[in-house]
């Protein structure tokens, strides 16, 4: 009993902590892009992110920056790495390398728009349906299973004769199917907050109920979050392949990535650079995703700050 | 929550009928119908083909027909396996899937869990990042590539597992590593991240003054109190894994349920399409039904609505 | 409580390794496994066969599990020439419009009743009846009667040109002459049927507990979507075969059959078991073996889009396309070429289609207001996403560009989406490929006639459409090719609808304990001769 009532009183003083540092003049942008800056670990990853994204927008505007042309193909076939082709070439002759700078510029933008994409409708919808409660997050819930349900492939397909290949086509497509798990997760998180000593403070002292949702409650849900949203890159980058594959992904001779990597994986056991390198890329990338995210997630618990 | 499971079972039945409206009609506005092939048929034998199955008639009156049949709990005819009806197909397909879904289940939520723990408990160490990057791998390897690395090590060079097949319980743990190498990434992340929410909170140090031991205490308060997005996520995973995967399927050689998801739609085969997908939403809402259960338990303050 | 629960620990430990030591000592013994099994095949046909009713399946892995089990009245020799079976000897009378067949009277089923003439009627007839709704119906179409009563014009099957004279006397009535129809008596489709069976189990007779058969194998096992048993049938009327099981496989990955065959857990291999890849690796192996097959690749123009309704734009893309690259590039000894028929079958000329000439190509495009691709269209290339043909789309696009300066889209379509296009509009350029039903040149030529189903170039031409109905309708088989001949020069050369660019061939791996198997160009695999070397010993390579 006793020992509850100090649990108690902890909790709302920490509470009334973490309010109180929301109403300081720094803004909290501020904050967290101060305690990123102390991390080496977010820095090394930013960097990694910030070159890829460079990297991709200079070929958006055709700027050489590979050796050799995307497309442009050669006699030596299916060659190691070697001084000339730094990663090999393929089953034409094309340098590996340079399609997977080329590839980069779409792989890289699908995975970051469907991220946000994930993000702005997973976490609306999610933070409705466990603002509200009741009937209303009871429907949006059966929503979430109906979109759940149907069968992806069918869908998909059906995008691309509607919309045509192309890269709007793409986008909507993994659009669609990114947002259901961080919708959830949300929902889940506020579901569980909802009821704690400082929500029922917030909501007597008449605060707006978009001011709850986004100074209480979604802080509060950021870990998940940003896992759900770091894990929608690498799904996005290595769905699209599959839709290539259904043509409603890029027209060949353009490549991205997955679709690399899609081309690459049966000659796992005689040229395994083909899947090697665009697999690495992935890698690199996704590795970079996740660990800013973890010092993003960090940098927004207050009580992490100190360690 | 008598109250909470009637009204879903009544919910239930809405979801899966509007789930089967909506696949009836995409089924039937995608372009491509069951018997284009390879070699054109002659008009007269598609006509042929089409009074067999009463595709010749309006769109509502084979949608009546559709509904009637399921009300009687028939899914209908394979257009591509002759002479085989859906409920055959699903009822020898889905126990296989299962097993294996079951399996892979086990292994990504032990997995998973584990290593979110370990990488949580002790973040920032050698430990931490060493998680990170098999939880990396998981994720950044499509699941076509881990399986045929797995093949490779284990089946060829070390020749300790079987490469492919359905023969023995053997035959299921490869499938099931390559089913749970992207859910393990997902729930370790989750969980090391729910952990490290938690940890810090007042009623830890609390707990931990109070006497008990550091391990007790985190699998005691604070996994308890991170389940609640693992939880949530087991919910659709749950449903995705036992209904089976095209990949692993496909990979491994075994006769589960998962391939129809693609080949049925590949074939235009409407009935088989609808019959896979009204199975999966159905597993899915009953384990979303207990993910809402398992969350009152959890903790008693949430309140959900039937 | 703290040692108890270490304790526990320890324990759930020590059992935990336990296990996975047993487990490890399992799996090593169930992986020691003899090389091969004796008189047992073990093969891979990739997917489920949709039907083993030999009148309802239409597609290649049905028909290589029913070429297995039934035999027909007449059966294909090696070279694919048609030999006798069921029918001991036959007539051709009328001109060829005729058929009287003579069977033998010492063939049974597989539950002992001896086969008839009137087995073969019932099959046909139940084949061509439009309640049945089989797929494969219109092969049956030149008999008399048989498109009218498919489609429901007639009613009364007697009207049908096929009847039993007696128990062993089939004859078969033809509306028009037609010299490959001998063919069709040794596939699938024309295969007999039991009457009484069909009527007492309707959709069930393939399941394996009422299946009746009378070829050399008998369906014994049938697990769905994974594996099917075939068992030597002891009154098979060529003799029991040697090969006592054959296990097929239900395996779809290419790279997982392979690894099962390198394991020595499949005895034979093919395309189906085979990523390009690993042709590359086992090509010196003495286990590879390689045929080129009857499928043709073409690229189609659709001749009302332009600017592809001008010949010269059509030939001049033909003559740049380099089709040695082919095989460089998919790696499975791909005959290239450049004419439709294929050169094992009568009627194909060297001079059908065009060699490699870049200045003819480009002079060509200049003559048609092109000169060296300046203002060409960009137009779009269809092609389905299947296995390789990405590769080669690119390679073709790629030699247009450099060689004529003109840019080709491409654009891949799934399957079914890709059909439904080709067959609703047509873009104005396609890849396709047809695979032969039986080794004639009808086969092929027929596709490109006006009235053809599968012509989805929209090209139409009375010359071409009557040197095919002659050549289908002439006995004399050295004037049929001369006549085939034309046409295909025709196609591919004069008004050059189609640029062909290569055959297909078959890649197959045998294990060396393996004897008897053989490969043929219409891809039909019969194992009845096949023997297993139970004294082989792995030292033997």
């Amino acid at each position: 009993m006793n020992n509850n009532a100090i649990e108690l009183a902890h909790e709302v003083f920490a509470k009334a902590n973490v309010c109180s540092s929301w109403q300081r003049p720094v803004s909290i942008g501020a904050i967290i892009w101060q305690q990123l800056l102390k991390t080496p670990v977010a820095m090394i990853s930013f960097w990694i992110i910030f070159t890829l994204v460079l990297i991709s927008l200079l070929s958006f505007l055709g700027l050489a920056i590979t050796p050799y042309a995307f497309d442009q193909t050669s006699a030596d076939i299916l060659q190691g790495p070697s001084a000339t082709h730094l990663m090999g070439t393929d089953e034409l002759g094309r340098d590996l390398l340079s399609r997977i700078i080329y590839g980069s510029r779409l792989s890289i933008s699908i995975g970051l728009i469907t991220a946000l994409t994930a993000f702005i409708i997973g976490t609306t919808y999610g933070a409705i349906a466990g603002f509200c409660g009741g009937k209303i997050d009871s429907l949006l819930m059966r929503g979430v299973d109906i979109a759940y349900s149907l069968p992806d492939l069918l869908v998909m397909i059906l995008i691309g004769v509607l919309v045509g290949r192309g890269t709007q086509g793409i986008l909507i497509a993994l659009g669609l199917v990114s947002w259901m798990g961080t919708a959830r997760l949300v929902r889940a998180e506020l579901l569980q907050l909802q009821h704690e000593e400082f929500i029922d403070a917030a909501k007597t002292a008449g605060q707006n109920s978009v001011w709850i949702i986004l100074k209480h409650l979604l802080p509060n849900a950021v870990g998940p979050i940003i896992v759900a949203v770091t894990f929608a890159v690498p799904s996005a980058i290595l769905s699209e392949s599959t839709l290539s594959f259904i043509g409603l992904g890029l027209s060949p001779p353009e490549c991205s990535w997955g679709t690399l990597a899609l081309d690459g994986w049966h000659s796992l056991r005689t040229h395994p650079h083909l899947i090697f390198f665009p697999s690495l890329f992935i890698f690199i990338t996704v590795l970079s995703f996740n660990l800013f995210g973890d010092a993003l997630r960090d940098a927004f618990d207050p009580k992490s700050r100190n360690l | 929550m008598f109250w909470l499971i009637i009204k879903r079972i009544f919910s239930a039945l809405i979801v899966l009928w509007i789930v089967a409206t909506i696949t009836f009609v995409l089924v039937r506005i995608v372009p491509g119908g069951p018997f284009d092939a390879d070699k054109n048929l002659p008009p007269q034998i598609i006509a042929n083909l089409k009074a067999k199955y009463h595709l010749d008639k309006s769109v509502s009156e084979q949608y009546v027909l559709y509904l009637a049949r399921l009300a009687k709990g028939d899914l209908g005819v394979s257009y591509k396996y002759v002479n085989r009806s859906v409920n055959d197909i699903l009822k020898d397909a889905f126990p296989v899937s299962c097993q294996l879904g079951l399996l892979g289940l086990v292994f990504a939520i032990v997995f998973g869990i584990a290593l979110g723990t370990i990488a949580a408990v002790n973040r920032g160490s050698t430990l931490d990042t060493l998680a990170m990057i098999k939880v990396t791998l998981g994720i950044s390897l499509p699941s076509f590539v881990i399986g045929a690395l797995l093949i490779f090590v284990f089946g060829i060079q070390f020749k300790i597992l079987p490469v492919g097949l359905w023969e023995s319980p053997y035959h299921m743990i490869l499938p099931a590593l390559t089913l749970a190498a992207s859910p393990a990434a997902y729930l370790a992340r989750l969980t090391r991240s729910s952990i490290l929410e938690i940890i810090q909170k007042d009623w830890v140090r609390t707990a931990r003054c109070k006497g008990l031991s550091f391990w007790q205490t985190i699998i005691k308060h604070v996994l308890r109190n991170a389940l609640v997005p693992i939880v949530t996520v087991l919910g659709p995973l749950t449903a995705i894994l036992i209904t089976g995967s095209f990949v692993v399927e496909f990979i491994y050689a075994i006769p589960g349920m998962g391939r129809f998801f693609i080949t049925a739609v590949t074939n235009r085969d409407y009935d088989l399409i609808i019959g896979t997908t009204l199975v999966f939403g159905l597993i899915l809402i009953i384990a979303n039904t207990i993910v809402d259960i398992v969350y009152v338990m959890l903790n008693p303050k949430m309140q959900i609505e039937g | 409580m703290g040692a108890s629960l270490v304790k526990a620990l320890v324990n759930i430990f020590n059992k935990f390794i336990a296990f996975v030591f047993c487990l490890y000592l399992l799996t090593a013994c169930t992986q020691i496994k003899p090389s091969f099994e004796k008189d047992t095949l073990r093969i891979n046909i990739g997917s489920e066969p949709p039907s083993l009713d030999w009148h309802v399946a239409v597609d290649s892995t049905s028909f290589d599990v029913v070429s297995n089990l039934m035999t027909g009245l007449t059966q294909y020799r090696p070279d694919l020439s048609c030999a006798p079976a069921c029918a001991k000897n036959w007539e051709v009378l009328d001109k060829g419009k005729r058929y009287i067949f003579h069977l033998r009277e010492d063939i049974f089923w597989s539950d002992g009743k001896r086969l008839t003439a009137h087995d073969f009627c019932y099959g046909w007839l139940r084949m061509l009846n439009p309640n049945t709704a089989a797929q494969y119906a219109y092969f049956l179409y030149d008999i008399e009667n048989a498109f009218e009563f498919n489609t429901g014009k007639i009613k009364d099957e007697s009207l049908v040109g096929v009847k039993a004279l007696d128990d062993n006397t089939l004859e078969v009535k033809l509306k028009k002459p037609a010299a490959y129809f001998i063919n069709l008596t040794a596939i699938c489709p024309s295969y007999p049927m039991r009457k009484d069976i069909i009527e007492k189990w309707q959709d069930k007779w393939t399941d394996v507990e009422h299946m009746v058969v009378n070829g050399p194998f008998l369906l014994s096992r049938w697990e769905h979507e994974y594996k099917i048993e075939l068992s030597a049938n002891p009154n098979y009327f060529e003799g029991k075969p040697k090969l006592k099981k054959i296990k097929m496989f239900m395996i779809p990955e290419q790279a997982t059959a392979f690894a099962l065959y390198e394991n020595n857990q499949l005895d034979f291999i093919d395309n189906r078991s085979f990523a390009t890849p690993d042709v590359y690796r086992y090509k010196s192996s003495p286990e590879y073996l390689n045929v080129p097959l009857l499928r043709n690749n073409y690229i189609g123009f659709n001749v009302l889009k332009m600017p592809f309704a001008d010949a010269r734009i059509r030939q001049a893309i033909s003559m740049a396309i380099d089709r040695s690259i082919f095989p460089l590039i998919l790696r499975r000894n791909e005959l290239p070429t450049s004419s439709w028929i294929p050169p094992s079958l009568s009627g194909y000329s060297k001079n059908s289609g065009f060699v490699y000439d870049v200045n003819k190509a480009k002079s060509l495009l200049a003559q048609a207001g092109y000169p060296s691709g300046k203002n060409f269209p960009k137009v779009s290339l269809l092609f389905p996403t299947r296995e390789d043909t990405k590769l080669v789309m690119e390679a073709i696009q790629d030699q247009l560009k450099r060689n004529l300066n003109i840019n080709i889209e491409l654009v891949n379509q799934e399957w079914k989406v890709y059909l439904a296009t080709l067959r609703r509009d047509a873009p104005p350029m396609f890849r396709s490929s047809w695979g032969a039903d039986y080794p004639d040149p009808e086969t092929f030529m027929n596709l490109f006639t006006s009235y053809s189903g599968n012509n989805d170039t929209s090209w139409k031409n009375t010359q071409y459409d009557k040197l095919i109905e002659r050549a289908e309708a002439e006995q004399n088989s050295k004037l049929r090719a001369v006549l085939y001949a034309r046409a295909d020069r025709l196609l591919c050369h004069d008004q050059a609808v189609i640029a062909p660019t290569y055959l297909s061939t078959q890649n197959a791996m045998v294990k060396p304990w393996v004897h008897g198997i053989a490969l043929n160009a219409l891809d039909l695999q019969f194992f009845k001769t096949v023997t297993i070397d139970n004294e082989f010993k792995s030292g033997d390579k």
